[in-house]
């Protein structure tokens, strides 16, 4: 569980673009998103991580209880492990990421903000 | 399915393939006639279900599920509708769940499809048995049974292990109607089962099936609405933090709740977060008790939650995490980058990288081309010093910001500079930077630059904007459109606006501003809805409204500002309008603009205006030609035009109204003259300026340069002199200085104007007035000026402007009139002429100089009070003449004293000089003495204050000539310090050589001038002819320009042979030394000189 949560230096902390998750870049390189990994394939290649997380995310929800949480459940984290999410994660995914997350059966929701307001 | 059931048909008849195919159609509608086809499949299947037993557990409930799909779930619609209002969402979830599953189980349809059609032909066969069987009772019996035994159903669980053991099938098959019954209800009991649990069922199929991907859930999206909270769910605290540190609070709750986690007391937190910028200051904390957020929270470094801790209202929750989309970068945007070298310079957008997260910018190189490196430095060391020191110069200390320059960088970092990869045409790459067209092209990260608040000024973005390739500028109005327009703000919006609601639920309405408050503006509807309505807009949403014909005024933003027109079209929120100042069309925005109240045109346009002389750098000027409000035309002094900005104009140039230039003809010009080229195009204008040797001339009735050129001075003639002033030539006398210095000979003052010092003497004296409306009123003089003096009166209270030539000051007790010697030039003159008569025809002599002697007078009044040196000049001036008399005037017997002196110097011509040089007054009488000694020479029969030239005169046997001679350059030789210096200088040493070795050898004879042996060399020649010219000439101005005009020549040919020539020398000497002086009278004294009696002809 630990090893989900970020180091107090957030230098080289990045964001997962599909799951917002903030950890180190080498715990992405190391051991992948703890959510998208399935189908991100972040482990042992830096190129992926440079492509599905971000540097540029702005705010910070340590999520402690994801299925009673209303905050996750509104960020659409349930069902993600306990850890720290941003709220906002800039960045695009290339097409391809996108194709497999679609054949893996995953739903991207964008995290920029683009999606959300159209709602509301 | 009925692959499964395969075998049975084999056992099954086939001649039931008849009676079978009038049942499909019922089948379709009816359920019992699925029932009897399922019934049919059940009855074949059940031989086979021992064999099947295995597959039933995994492929048979899909598969069966979906090919039962299609009836149950229009069941399941219908209840729906029926049941308790639940989310149409729900049925979707349904739906793709059944979608999904039916996916899961594609592969089995697939099977059944291919095997289905194999069956065919075998299941055919059974209802005709079955029908034969009892053909109507299915129906009726089956309803019936149905019906009673659903409760049961729904009781008993879905199992398919409820299924009938193939053995009881078998008895049942056996048993007849019975078994089929029973197995009819099976089916029905399964497919109710089906419908009424359908999602229960989904549910489970996903459990056990959809768990392949953890990410499967998020397949169903729910919308974001039905995701608001509700009462169940957990409360959100917003605690204090300190600013910035909202983060890291955020991080060390989960990390304490983490460390806490497997203990006996697990924090029971449910979530913390925080929005960075948005809220700072504040972290929000999700927990089902306050306490728990203490528990969370306390003795955090940071983290304030005692001080205020706030239960977030449900309703506002949302708002907490609402994600406001970024603007996203396009390719021609204008951004800043945050920070670096290049921190808060404006960069446009080059590229966009696809992730959103780098973009390549375009910026203006801040380059010092290595000019602060050390050539020096060991190579190896600036690599050293690249990791460890800050890399490139700090943003205090950064280069300006210029456009590349490959010259430059190939001076000295050659090596670094190459072409840049890649097949754009000059790109050149130079320590490991691109630059193409000079700009730098550099990749950077998004988090480094800002692309909220540009705001770009024009000037800025005009630096961009010169990139085509003919030089024209090309602005890309879009592209600063773009970056402009997210920056609305409501200040644009005041109250009695017309503006129209241009999106969202109320647009098109139109309103007039009531309130304008932060970013709501409060509008009373005038078109749409309720008229008179107030409602709130947000500015967002707003725009302004205009119709053609409106005349309206441009408040901002653009560079149009201040412009004022009317508008002609209307394109969303871009307004074209013409504009009043030069009926141009323009566009802006319609934020921009503000009806115009007024129909003025404001002129407030450029701080430089038409035909101003503007300074562009230190060599080169220009005249505008066109001032417009952001750009400024001017035409330089080499005749070009160039288009500037107002802030690359260094200075304005005040216009000189005194300048002089002299045109080929040598005539002077000054501004406003008309003058016309000599060669070219014989243009013709009047000057504007004279700047050097240009002349800024300005011609009407030409209209391009807005009828401005530029001329060399030198190549124009002079048409007209403003004024009329006649242009003869040149005027050599003007040229004068020292002509100037004294006046000039037509009469004209010949002193500069006296300068008073410190207070004025007049004021406080009694006084009474002479002349005018209150001659005869005495009075005291309040105030003075150098000509006026207010006076007040004595009579009746009440205070006068008087000339001060009006002005006879009197004693204040006596009432007497007071000889003014000190107090201003004005009394003095008479006095002067009172005490000395003889002195008269001197006055007379230089009656035209009088006034100006007298204005001078004052100077020597000073200057005898101060060192007799300074006045030096005073005396040059002409001060020298009435000084003596000055004092003369007073101490005539003085200056005879003096005179005596001076006899004396006489023998001795080189201590005269020095007794000269001692005490001012002595000197002054001495210049007395020299001066009478000129002013006799010229007036020769008035020994009797000027005794030693009239001495000179008298006794020529005595050389006065030289004695004046040497004496007069004795006291300009104590008045060097004068601004006349050089030439008293000059001239002293001459005659001071000339006296200190000659005069020994002069003074006893004066035969030797006689002689010319002596004179050839000593005396005339020097005074007059050699000496004069060259010494006096070659060092001092004022003398060349008298002696070697006609004067001198005359003189010596006169002055030698003649007594005359005594005179010669003597006012040569004099003219040496005071040229102005001589020069006015000498000519005329020369011409007179060999006669002693030119009185006449001076006065």
């Amino acid at each position: 569980m630990a090893s989900n949560i970020p180091p107090p230096n957030s230098r080289n902390h990045r964001a997962c673009i599909i799951c917002s998750i903030i950890l180190p870049q080498t715990h992405f390189i190391n051991s992948g998103c703890p959510n998208c990994e399935s189908f991100l394939n972040l482990a042992g290649s830096p190129e992926n991580v440079q492509v599905c997380t971000s540097q540029v995310y702005s705010g910070g929800i340590s999520l402690a209880d994801p299925s009673a949480s209303w905050v996750a459940r509104w960020q659409r984290l349930d069902g993600y492990v306990p850890g720290v999410y941003a709220v906002k994660v800039e960045g695009q995914l290339p097409d391809d990421v996108l194709q497999t997350m679609e054949d893996s059966g995953v739903r991207y929701m964008p995290r920029d903000g683009s999606a959300i307001n159209e709602d509301l | 399915m009925s692959a499964l059931y395969n075998q049975d048909f084999g056992s099954g008849t086939e001649s039931d393939d008849d009676d079978f195919n009038p049942a499909p159609p019922v089948e379709s509608d009816n359920e019992d006639a699925g029932n009897g086809s399922d019934d049919q499949s059940r009855s074949a299947r059940e031989p086979s279900k021992v064999d099947d037993d295995d597959e039933d557990v995994a492929a048979p409930r899909p598969s069966r599920f979906s090919k039962s799909a299609s009836p149950v779930v229009r069941e399941a619609d219908d209840e729906d509708e029926e049941r308790e209002e639940r989310d149409t969402k729900d049925v979707d979830e349904d739906d793709e769940d059944r979608g999904g599953d039916a996916a899961e189980g594609d592969d089995d349809e697939e099977d059944d499809d291919e095997d289905g059609d194999e069956e065919d032909d075998v299941v055919a066969g059974r209802p005709r048995k079955r029908r034969r069987r009892d053909p109507r009772l299915q129906f009726i019996d089956e309803e019936a049974e149905v019906d009673d035994e659903e409760d049961e159903d729904e009781i008993e669980e879905d199992d398919i292990g409820d299924e009938p053991h193939p053995d009881d099938n078998l008895e049942l098959n056996l048993g007849g109607v019975d078994d089929d019954r029973h197995h009819r209800q099976l089916d029905r009991q399964r497919d109710l089962m089906a419908s009424l649990d359908a999602e229960k069922q989904a549910e489970e199929w996903r459990q056990k099936y959809g768990k392949q991907s953890r990410m499967a859930m998020d397949d169903v999206v729910v919308p974001q609405r039905l995701l608001l909270p509700t009462v169940d769910d957990p409360s959100i605290w917003a605690v204090r933090c300190r600013e910035g540190k909202e983060k890291e609070v955020v991080l060390s709750v989960m990390r304490r709740w983490d460390s806490r986690l497997n203990t006996r007391e697990p924090i029971p937190l449910i979530s913390a977060f925080s929005r960075g910028d948005l809220m700072a200051g504040h972290i929000y904390i999700e927990a089902r008790r306050q306490d728990d957020v203490f528990l969370a929270t306390d003795g955090l470094q940071d983290c304030y939650p005692r001080s205020k801790c706030m239960l977030i209202p449900i309703n506002e929750m949302p708002g907490l995490l609402r994600v406001q989309k970024s603007k996203s970068l396009e390719p021609g945007m204008y951004v800043r980058i945050k920070r670096g070298l290049y921190a808060g310079d404006l960069a446009q957008v080059e590229e966009v990288e696809t992730n959103g997260l780098e973009v390549q910018l375009r910026l203006i190189p801040r380059l010092n081309y290595g000019i602060t490196e050390d050539p020096n430095a060991p190579a190896g060391d600036a690599k050293r010093k690249r990791f460890g020191v800050k890399k490139g110069p700090t943003a205090a200390s950064r280069p300006p910001q210029r456009l590349f320059s490959e010259h430059e960088a190939r001076k000295k970092n050659a090596k670094y500079l190459g072409a840049a990869k890649g097949l754009q045409r000059n790109a050149i790459s130079y320590m490991n930077d691109t630059y193409i067209d000079g700009f730098l092209l550099k990749d950077f990260k998004l988090q480094h630059i800002q692309t909220e608040n540009v705001n770009p000024t024009l000037e800025e973005v005009t630096k961009f904007a010169a990139g085509a390739e003919d030089g024209t500028e090309n602005l890309d109005l879009q592209a600063i459109a773009a970056t402009l327009k997210a920056t609305q703000d409501a200040s644009s919006y005041a109250s009695g606006d017309i503006v129209e609601i241009y999106q969202g639920e109320q647009s098109g309405l139109v309103g007039k501003v009531a309130t304008v408050h932060g970013d709501i503006v409060s509008l009373d509807i005038m078109e749409g809805g309720k008229p008179g309505m107030r409602i709130d807009a947000p500015v967002k949403d707003l725009r302004k409204k205009f119709v053609e014909g409106d005349h309206v005024k441009v408040i901002g933003g653009s560079k149009y500002h201040d412009e004022a027109g009317m508008v002609v079209r209307i394109i969303k929120d871009r307004v074209t309008l013409l504009t009043d100042s030069n009926s141009q069309e323009i566009t802006v925005f319609s934020k921009d603009l503000r009806k115009a109240a007024d129909s003025g045109v404001s002129t407030v346009s450029s701080k430089y205006d038409l035909y101003d002389l503007v300074q562009l750098d230190a060599t080169t000027v220009a005249c505008v030609i066109k001032a417009d409000r952001e750009s400024i035309r001017v035409l330089d002094q080499n005749g070009s035009v160039r288009t500037l900005l107002p802030s690359s104009i260094s200075n304005k140039i005040d216009r000189r109204r005194n300048a002089v230039a002299t045109d080929r003809e040598g005539s002077e010009i000054r501004t406003d003259d008309t003058v016309k080229e000599y060669s070219g195009e014989q243009k013709q204008g009047s000057v504007l300026h004279i700047h050097r040797n240009n002349l800024f001339c300005q011609n009407r009735t030409q209209a391009e340069n807005a009828g401005v050129f530029v001329v060399r001075s030198l190549n124009v003639t002079t048409v007209a002199a403003k004024g009329g002033r006649v242009n003869a030539g040149p005027d050599l006398s003007k040229m004068n200085p020292a002509l100037q210095r004294n006046g000039s000979p037509n009469g004209a003052p010949m002193m500069p104007p006296p300068r008073t010092m410190g207070r004025d003497r007049m004021i406080g004296q009694t006084v009474s007035i002479r002349k005018g409306p209150h001659k005869g009123l005495l009075g005291i003089v309040k105030d003075a000026t150098d000509t006026m003096a207010r006076v007040e009166l004595h009579t009746k209270s009440k205070t006068v402007s008087v000339s001060k030539d009006m002005l006879l000051i009197r004693d204040s007790e006596s009432g007497k009139a007071l000889p003014r010697a000190g107090a201003g030039g004005f009394g003095r003159t008479p006095i002067r002429y009172g005490n000395t008569p003889s002195r008269v025809p001197d006055g007379a002599w230089s009656g035209s100089r009088t006034p100006a002697g007298a204005g001078g007078g004052q100077t020597p009044a000073w200057g005898m009070r101060s060192a007799g040196d300074i006045p030096a000049w005073k005396r040059h001036d002409g001060g020298m003449t009435p000084s003596p008399w000055n004092s003369s005037s007073r101490t005539p017997a003085y200056s005879r004293d003096d005179g005596g002196r001076t006899a004396y110097a006489r023998e001795d011509g080189g201590r005269t000089a020095y007794a000269r040089d001692d005490g001012g007054r002595t000197a002054y009488g001495g210049s007395g003495g020299s001066g009478g000694s000129w002013g006799a020479s010229s007036r020769t029969p008035h020994g009797a204050h000027g005794f030693s030239s009239s001495n000179t005169w008298n006794d020529g046997s005595r050389t006065p000539a030289y004695n004046s001679g040497s004496r007069t350059p004795a006291p300009h030789h104590a008045s060097t310090p004068g601004v006349t210096a050089p030439t008293p200088g000059d001239s002293a040493p001459t005659p001071g050589d000339g006296i200190g070795y000659t005069p020994a050898i002069s003074a006893p004879t004066p035969g030797d001038h006689y002689n010319d042996r002596y004179g050839a060399p000593t005396p005339s020649d020097r005074y007059s002819a050699a000496t004069p010219a060259d010494h006096f000439n070659a060092p001092t101005p004022a003398a060349p320009a008298d002696h070697p005009t006609p004067r001198y020549g005359q003189t010596p040919a006169v002055g030698a042979p003649t007594p005359g020539a005594y005179a010669a020398p003597t006012p040569g000497a004099y003219g040496a030394p005071t040229p102005g002086v001589f020069a006015a009278e000498t000519p005329g004294g020369w011409g007179g000189a060999g006669s002693p009696d030119d009185d006449p002809r001076y006065e």
